[in-house]
């Protein structure tokens, strides 16, 4: 069967509106401006990330999110009355859930929809320099690799037994960190090296194969973004 | 071999890859912070175990910008996780000074190296700031919650705290300096890795 | 543009490569490059050989332009590619002429997506998207590619992302094609797919150089080979020659000189004495990746005690996992292993079993060979531990840092450890990918040490010339993977 590339497939949504979205969310869902008066635009941006993971089928991911924010939310809500230490203890960290989860769900969300190549391109249509978005995209592809690097590294401990046998709570930790830098120092020079000698520079321009556009989606949530601050604007300057 | 003083792709890759590291390891910390007593001790652990990596890093600097870039994604990863925008304010400042200070030694000396990571750190403590200043605001959403809820979350995060916890996290940054320059002598050194 | 050399028929021939007296060095101590002199044509494909440390890789990276602008050294003399001097020129200038196709799989991909991974040095060179579209399809159904398409990097076994590294260079307009030990991680079929890309390349007239050790592979393309010791050319061969030289003989160059086969019906050389035909009976082991169906079904496998066993099969299989489910590293599975009347859960397996993992650097922690040796000790006991270093050979490197020797120094650091814990099964998962020959030997030899002292040792890998000299069993692991796995092999 031959195989045709096809440069339209993406994401529902374009990485601009995607950063757009986190930027609203985490002023109005974590940093709670507008209190109140926003309280409608709060409860959308909290359950919108959730809607677009089932826009990816990733009904697992948005069913626990949805279990533990409401879980959590309604916790909160029987706390109400004279709260001995413990609980209060434990109020705070269902606050603390309820206030970041839907940012959280939102950034993973962009990470695992959102192409390194996709990526670059549109910064580089916001004119973001090279000095922040290559940096980002490493990140974006490195930490699947530091996680990897941790997990087989934290497996050789328990094969050899080391992780009961360290005499010091230093030792634990001196001796998963070394291995794990000095491993992903070797491989980001590797990633460096091959990079480079790809024609990865600073400041030059590059081409994306991916076609990115706004389409109907991103229009809706912008203009919801928009729309947020606008609103809150309003409350803020005028009434 | 040009341009020498430039920024050019290995910088940045390092930069991403160090900055990957540390988010890791800080992601590993702060997934205990949900525990209330854990979330207050993030400003002791985090700038701790971060300092290996961190001083790993000071070695592959060579330029001016690449501590303020780390920084200021640092910042930005924090805020984007669910921290506050103060972190990325305050990591970028702070990376900015860190950046000057290492660069005093000609991005050698490694006492600086230690005082650059603990003032570059402080993005740690800007976490806080969300909770400290706007709890109240939080809660003025949430009336049904009762007086005695929102009373018993504010009262462990009373305002004096915040001063306190900026001191314990420049201290902790001076040691997890130490340690990691500590173990780079031990390790990385002497494997001649870097 | 570089110099004419002579037409052929109505093509134009040119110096593509030419090394004018290059010396290099890393370090102050050491040389790494002596006295270079080398021309090669448009449209050669020139192999560069040597045992490991020979200075091969270093030489090609002079022409991709890593040296001297990504590795720091001293350099003197002059490379000059495709017209320019390499020095005076930037890495991306020199992209746009020579792509790279490096050893290790894992750290070569800047992307996380495949398709993107195929596009990225097009794109680094602004070339119109329309364009990249029309060269990755070509790439792509010429290679027979479509399934690894839109697929995550991290998804991918080590053969997979060969093929996408070599596809990805092929989408590139370069002239130069330079393939830095391609084979180190592959397989048989893994190999042969990569003959299949370096046809392309000959069709398409590219001039390729190829660093590598394992030879053979290559007989039917290359027009000419350098064998390299100590950082310079000690000889060049035509490819007649050294398609003549006996398999002895070239052993003898430090090259690995195994014919094409395939390592189920590879024939055991090693001798077989001492075993007392003792049997472990594996049960029921299964893995899956979660949510997906099982990769292999192992209801019940029976290992000699005291041999050394072969565990074999193609690249992907899940003979890695088999091995980190048998040390007990899997929580998902729930198999046991019977020895004598005991029967070993997953912790104790984790406990009475050790493991010498592919990449040895995850499991080195400390900061001196010999502390190494003794965490894994009962009891720390030096005079024992210098007694085991010294039997591999590690005495004189008691007090360096572990993540300072060289791979297989690491290798036998793992060893030494393994000894020291008094298990009495170890496994290796790939102890000699991207070994040359003698190093390989020095596996070979180690590994039946191991059974001498009344070890059995399991050894995953498709290493053929391991298999004949060190194994005394082989299990193909094929009958135990399921038929959805067979098929995404095909």
């Amino acid at each position: 069967m031959e195989y045709r590339l096809d440069r339209n497939v993406h994401s529902l949504l374009d990485p601009r509106t995607k950063l757009l979205l986190l930027f609203t969310s985490s002023v109005f869902v974590v940093g709670n401006a507008g209190e109140k008066q926003m309280i409608v635009f709060y409860w959308i941006l909290v359950y919108l990330p959730v809607f677009l993971l089932f826009i990816e089928k990733e009904w697992k991911a948005g069913f626990v999110a949805i279990a533990v924010y409401i879980g959590s939310f309604y916790a909160q809500l029987a706390l109400r009355h004279d709260l001995t230490a413990l609980e209060s203890a434990l109020a705070l960290m269902l606050y603390i859930i309820t206030k970041i989860l839907p940012t959280v769900i939102l950034a993973r969300y962009i990470v695992k929809t959102t192409k390194v190549s996709e990526f670059l391109a549109a910064m580089n249509r916001l004119h973001v320099t090279d000095k922040l978005t290559i940096p980002v995209s490493v990140i974006f592809r490195f930490f699947p690799t530091v996680v990897e690097e941790a997990k087989s590294i934290n497996d050789a401990m328990r094969m050899r037994g080391i992780e009961m046998g360290a005499k010091k709570a230093t030792e634990a930790v001196e001796y998963r960190m070394v291995p794990l830098i000095a491993s992903c120092s070797i491989i980001g020079e590797e990633l460096s090296a091959a990079a480079m000698t790809r024609g990865l520079d600073v400041g030059k321009k590059r081409s994306c194969i991916w076609n990115i556009r706004f389409g109907l989606f991103d229009f809706i949530i912008i203009a919801l973004c928009l729309s947020c601050f606008i609103w809150w604007g309003i409350g803020r300057f005028f009434i | 071999m040009e341009n020498n003083n430039r920024l050019n792709a290995k910088d940045l890759i390092n930069v991403g890859i160090y900055t990957a590291i540390c988010a890791v390891i800080c992601c590993a910390i702060a997934m205990t912070g949900v525990i209330p007593i854990m979330m207050v001790l993030l400003v002791v652990f985090v700038p701790i175990f971060t300092g290996i990596p961190y001083m790993m890093f000071l070695t592959k600097v060579k330029k001016f910008g690449m501590i303020l870039i780390l920084n200021a994604l640092m910042g930005a990863l924090m805020w984007v996780t669910g921290m506050s925008y103060y972190a990325l304010i305050v990591g970028t400042i702070s990376g900015l000074i860190a950046e000057f200070i290492y660069r005093a030694g000609n991005y050698k000396s490694k006492k600086l190296g230690v005082i650059a990571y603990a003032i570059s750190g402080i993005y740690c403590w800007a976490n806080y700031f969300g909770i400290f200043f706007n709890a109240e605001a939080y809660f003025s959403t949430r009336q049904n919650f009762g007086q005695e809820y929102i009373d018993a979350v504010t009262g462990m995060l009373p305002v004096w705290m915040c001063p306190v916890l900026l001191v314990a996290d420049i201290v902790c940054g001076l040691i997890g300096g130490w340690i990691g320059s500590k173990v780079l002598k031990k390790h990385f050194e002497k494997a001649g890795i870097a | 543009m570089p110099e004419l050399l002579y037409l052929v028929g109505d093509r134009k021939v040119f110096y593509m490569i030419v090394f004018d007296n290059v010396s290099f060095q890393y370090t102050k101590e050491q040389e790494s490059l002596k006295n270079i002199a080398l021309t090669i044509n448009e449209g050669e494909v020139v192999l560069v050989c040597g045992p490991s440390g020979c200075g091969k890789s270093t030489l090609v990276r002079c022409v991709n332009g890593l040296i001297p602008h990504f590795y720091q050294g001293r350099m003197t003399g002059c490379v000059t590619v495709s017209g320019t001097d390499a020095s005076k020129t930037t890495l991306r200038k020199l992209s746009k002429h020579v792509g790279t196709v490096f050893q290790n799989p894992r750290s070569q991909f800047f992307n996380v997506d495949t398709t993107s991974e195929l596009a990225f040095g097009c794109e680094n060179f602004g070339l119109l998207p329309e364009d990249i579209e029309q060269r990755i399809n070509s790439v792509v159904n010429r290679h027979d590619l479509g399934k690894l398409m839109d697929r995550s990097i991290f998804k991918l076994s080590g053969g997979e992302k060969q093929k996408i590294a070599c596809a990805s260079i092929a989408v590139e307009p370069v002239d130069i094609v330079i393939l830095d030990e391609p084979s180190a991680n592959l397989d048989y079929t893994g190999i042969c797919e990569l003959q299949r890309m370096i046809e392309g390349w000959i069709e398409d007239h590219k001039t390729i150089l190829i660093a590598e050790h394992r030879i053979s592979y290559l007989f039917p393309y290359i027009t000419r080979a350098l064998l390299m010791n100590n950082g310079e050319i000690i000889k060049e061969f035509t490819a007649k020659e050294i398609r003549s030289l006996s398999e002895d003989e070239l052993q003898g160059l430090g090259l690995r000189a195994e014919r094409m086969q395939d390592p189920t019906d590879v024939k055991l050389t090693a001798d077989n004495k001492k075993s007392n035909g003792d049997k472990m009976i594996l049960l029921n082991m299964t893995y899956s990746y979660k949510g997906e169906k099982p990769v292999f079904n192992i209801p019940q496998m029976e290992i000699p005690m005291g041999e050394i066993i072969g565990i074999t099969g193609a690249n992907g299989a899940g003979k890695s996992t088999f091995l980190r489910c048998l040390c007990g590293m899997e929580r998902s599975c729930k198999a046991m292993l019977k020895i004598g009347n005991e029967l070993w859960n997953n912790k104790m397996r984790r406990r009475k079993i050790y493991m010498v993992m592919q990449d040895v650097n995850h499991q080195l922690f400390t900061d001196s060979v010999l502390e190494e040796v003794m965490i894994s000790q009962e009891a720390e006991d030096k005079t024992e531990a210098l007694d085991i270093l010294e039997t591999l050979d590690l005495k004189e490197y008691a007090d360096r840092h572990p993540l300072s020797l060289s791979g297989g120094q690491k290798q036998r650091v793992a060893v030494a450890s393994a000894i020291a814990s008094g298990r009495s099964i170890i496994l290796f998962d790939e102890p000699t990918s991207g070994l040359d020959y003698s190093h390989m030997l020095q596996v070979s030899e180690l590994l039946k040490k191991l059974r001498d002292n009344g070890k059995t040792v399991i050894i995953v890998t498709h290493d053929i010339e391991l298999i004949q000299n060190a194994c005394t069993v082989v299990i193909p692991f094929m009958q135990y993977t399921t038929e959805t796995q067979k098929e995404s092999e095909v």
